[in-house]
């Protein structure tokens, strides 16, 4: 028993301590952070809605000119088109003078609506090319 | 019976050759397609402005055709009249830029180098400018643009 006694000492550890346990990955340090990745995106996309900005403002002017241009043209083209209804019409109510000529009391181009206000005509008749 | 079927369907040709009547003069139409009146139309806006709004004015008065006869024959008149002198004086411009309109889907910014030639053309010439309305006076105007984003791209 008296062996026991004197090996009866503290567990320590070893003499200079134990080494430093490598716990960190040695990885090599590549690219920027992530600080700079996410400002360089954020004005990159920036710009590209700036670029787009302008793009719209443009577009915006293009349709402008476009419309405008139709508008000028538009005096132009109701005139014409106007002539060739006009016509249209005058032969229409000849041809309906012509087929109603018997029935009594037939007004020729008598409008269906009650109103003194021009409406169009939803049927158009055009005689086949002869 | 022709007359049963829906006209699409028909191989019929449906045309009235009929003449307009006597009493309204005679007048001839433009006769231009769709490219060379976009090219002149902002100069047909400016010749013929007095025209174009006594005309639209009367039809704000009345829609029915043979209410504004009168000054429609005015207003093509006008327009034959411009196209005429623009004919004369800058033949060549002209038809290269509604040439290109025409080739480029009709749109003006793919013509622009064209343009300007046939605009001071026009404008030494009869004094006209184009002008659009409404677009904002602190920038120049979008077919005087130095550096446009969406670039010129004829087609050839």
């Amino acid at each position: 028993m008296d062996a026991d006694k004197t090996l009866r000492t503290q567990d320590l550890p070893r003499t200079g301590g134990f080494p430093s346990v490598r716990y960190k990955r040695n990885l090599p340090k590549k690219g920027p952070s992530g600080l700079v990745l996410f400002t360089v995106l954020g004005a990159i996309s920036v710009y590209g809605f700036y670029r787009v900005g302008q793009g719209n403002l443009e577009k915006r002017e293009l349709r402008r000119e476009h419309l405008w241009s139709r508008i000028h043209l538009i005096p132009l083209l109701t005139a014409e088109l106007d002539r060739d209804t006009y016509r249209r019409n005058c032969a229409a109510l000849t041809r309906e003078a012509e087929i109603m000529k018997d029935v009594p009391g037939w007004k020729v181009g008598e409008s269906v609506y009650n109103t003194k206000r021009y409406v169009g005509p939803t049927q158009i008749v055009v005689p086949e090319q002869s | 019976m022709a007359a049963a079927e829906h006209p699409v369907l028909s191989n019929v040709t449906f045309i009235d050759p009929t003449p307009p009547p006597d009493d309204v003069p005679k007048v001839d139409e433009i006769g231009a397609t769709s490219a060379p009146l976009k090219s002149v139309a902002f100069f047909i806006g400016a010749y013929c402005k007095e025209y174009n709004e006594d005309f639209m004015l009367c039809k704000n008065e009345n829609n029915d055709p043979a209410h504004c006869l009168k000054e429609g024959r005015k207003v093509t008149r006008c327009a034959i009249d411009l196209l005429r002198k623009v004919r004369e004086h800058c033949d060549s411009e002209f038809e290269a830029h509604w040439q290109c309109l025409d080739r480029n889907n009709q749109e003006y910014r793919h013509c622009r180098g064209l343009e300007r030639k046939f605009n001071s053309c026009v404008f030494n010439a009869l004094n006209l400018e184009k002008v659009i309305p409404g677009s904002p006076s602190n920038k120049p105007p979008i077919h005087l643009k130095e550096k446009p984003l969406y670039k010129e791209r004829p087609r050839w």
